[in-house]
């Protein structure tokens, strides 16, 4: 392959060669419209934030189904299609540990943790509360285990998203080439005991620490928002700061 | 108008810490606000059950806690002092003191936790499950502090840059978890 001349006289292959930086304000885009839909698709559509009541009988239940079907079948549908966004968003986030000082082996546990999270956390909700929605002929019984079943995993997802929170936050405070300001791994660490407190909601079926509690819900859906557009805001910064000479992560060992 | 010579030095005006450790400590104040003014508004509601429930806590155990971390506070406060003054050996042994009151409050807290099950009060009393949690999630910050002592400790080493800001940061750190212990202990043991 020949050398092509620029403008300025040197070579093609003299340029220096673009770094991700488009690829990585895609990528911060696609992450903002995955949380923003995700937002949209959980909690105006799919009524599961904020949930409804823990503290209802079968026929409750069923009726809930009955009443928010359109919203649920829509939304939960919608985000099914795009649920791959999500490991474009933990990829991102990933991409940005890789720059750490504190190495890549933190950023891949924080992609394996939330990834593994997203199962319980997002999946199973969708699938329980869409089989309920698509199939109302089934016994009140029934509808009930997917109604308890989905919100239980939705918010009982914490373990995983506990343990990629603890590395974000491990990885910013060992980070020395301050991708992240330290004062945020702090605001992770918010998120760590929130999710520890909403472990609860498993034994209670109203008040404070019931799924739709004041603790275990409103003040970590809080904190969750105020985590989410710090991150927003971060990521936006350190993609800003990328320029063209700016080296990849990888560098081509050879040519095949 | 001030001149150069009456104007206070920078290093007079700084910030004790860092920005980063100010705003762990004003936003884990007002989360835990946040959590104080829940558990006011559910006892409130139910005050007669809070107020039996609340006659389960042995006051005496939360009292020698509340002393302990009130001097493990002035052991941290004497650390910093003597970080400035440029004795880091003396405030490396106050910043172990520091932390043997914290390891010391954990296991009286332990022990109370560990006597209030076995009496049967368990997460399924709604004072109980505030009594846990707010404790509990109080404990995990001391653990945190713990660690953050921990660092301070090393920064003081003999090899160490000795920076009196990392200090700062443990010791502001440390006092946030004493001025929650002591709220804490005051709605859930003594307000009536």
């Amino acid at each position: 392959m020949t050398d092509t001349a620029t403008e300025d006289g040197t070579s093609a292959s003299e340029t220096p060669k673009r770094a991700g930086k488009r690829e990585v304000w895609f990528f911060y885009w696609a992450f903002t419209v995955f949380y923003t839909a995700l937002s949209v698709g959980i909690c105006l559509l799919g009524r599961a934030t904020p949930p409804p009541r823990p503290d209802v009988t079968a026929l409750q239940a069923a009726a809930w189904f009955d009443k928010h079907e359109p919203g649920i079948q829509a939304g939960f549908t919608f985000l099914l299609v795009i649920a791959g966004g999500a490991a474009i968003s933990n990829g991102i986030i990933g991409y940005f540990m890789k720059r750490m000082s504190s190495g890549g082996m933190l950023a891949y546990a924080y992609i394996a943790t939330m990834g593994v999270g997203a199962i319980p956390g997002f999946q199973v909700l969708l699938v329980c509360w869409l089989t309920a929605t698509f199939r109302p002929d089934r016994s009140p019984d029934t509808l009930y285990l997917l109604y308890d079943l989905g919100m239980l995993s939705y918010n009982g997802s914490l373990g995983c998203f506990t343990a990629a929170y603890t590395v974000l936050a491990v990885a910013i405070f060992y980070d020395k080439n301050r991708i992240f300001p330290k004062w945020f791994a702090y605001v992770t660490i918010w998120q760590i005991v929130t999710e520890l407190i909403a472990s609860q909601m498993w034994l209670h079926h109203s008040g404070a620490f019931a799924w739709n509690g004041m603790i275990t819900l409103y003040l970590a859906v809080v904190i969750f928002g105020v985590w989410v557009v710090c991150l927003l805001a971060l990521l936006r910064h350190a993609a800003g700061r990328e320029t063209a000479d700016t080296p990849a992560l990888y560098e081509p060992k050879g040519t095949r | 108008m001030s001149t150069a010579a009456t104007r206070p030095r920078p290093a007079e005006r700084r910030l004790p810490g860092d920005v980063d450790m100010w705003v762990m400590v004003l936003g884990d104040l007002f989360f835990f606000g946040c959590y104080f003014v829940t558990y006011m508004v559910f006892r409130a509601q139910s005050v007669d059950e809070f107020t039996a429930a609340q006659r389960h806590l042995n006051v005496g155990i939360g009292v020698v806690n509340t002393v302990v971390l009130l001097t493990s506070s002035l052991f941290a406060a004497l650390a910093v002092i003597a970080v400035r003054e440029g004795e880091p050996r003396h405030a490396r042994r106050l910043l172990l003191a520091t932390g043997a009151c914290g390891v010391l409050f954990t296991l009286v807290k332990v022990y109370e936790w560990q006597a209030k099950i076995g009496q049967g009060h368990t997460m399924s009393d709604e004072f109980f499950s505030f009594y846990y949690v707010l404790t509990g999630v109080h404990l995990a910050h001391l653990a945190l502090g713990l660690l953050i002592l921990g660092v301070a400790f090393r920064e003081l080493g003999p090899l160490r840059a000795r920076r009196a800001t990392i200090v700062e940061q443990g010791v502001l750190f440390w006092h946030m978890i004493d001025l929650l212990w002591v709220v804490i202990f005051a709605l859930l043991y003594l307000m009536r």
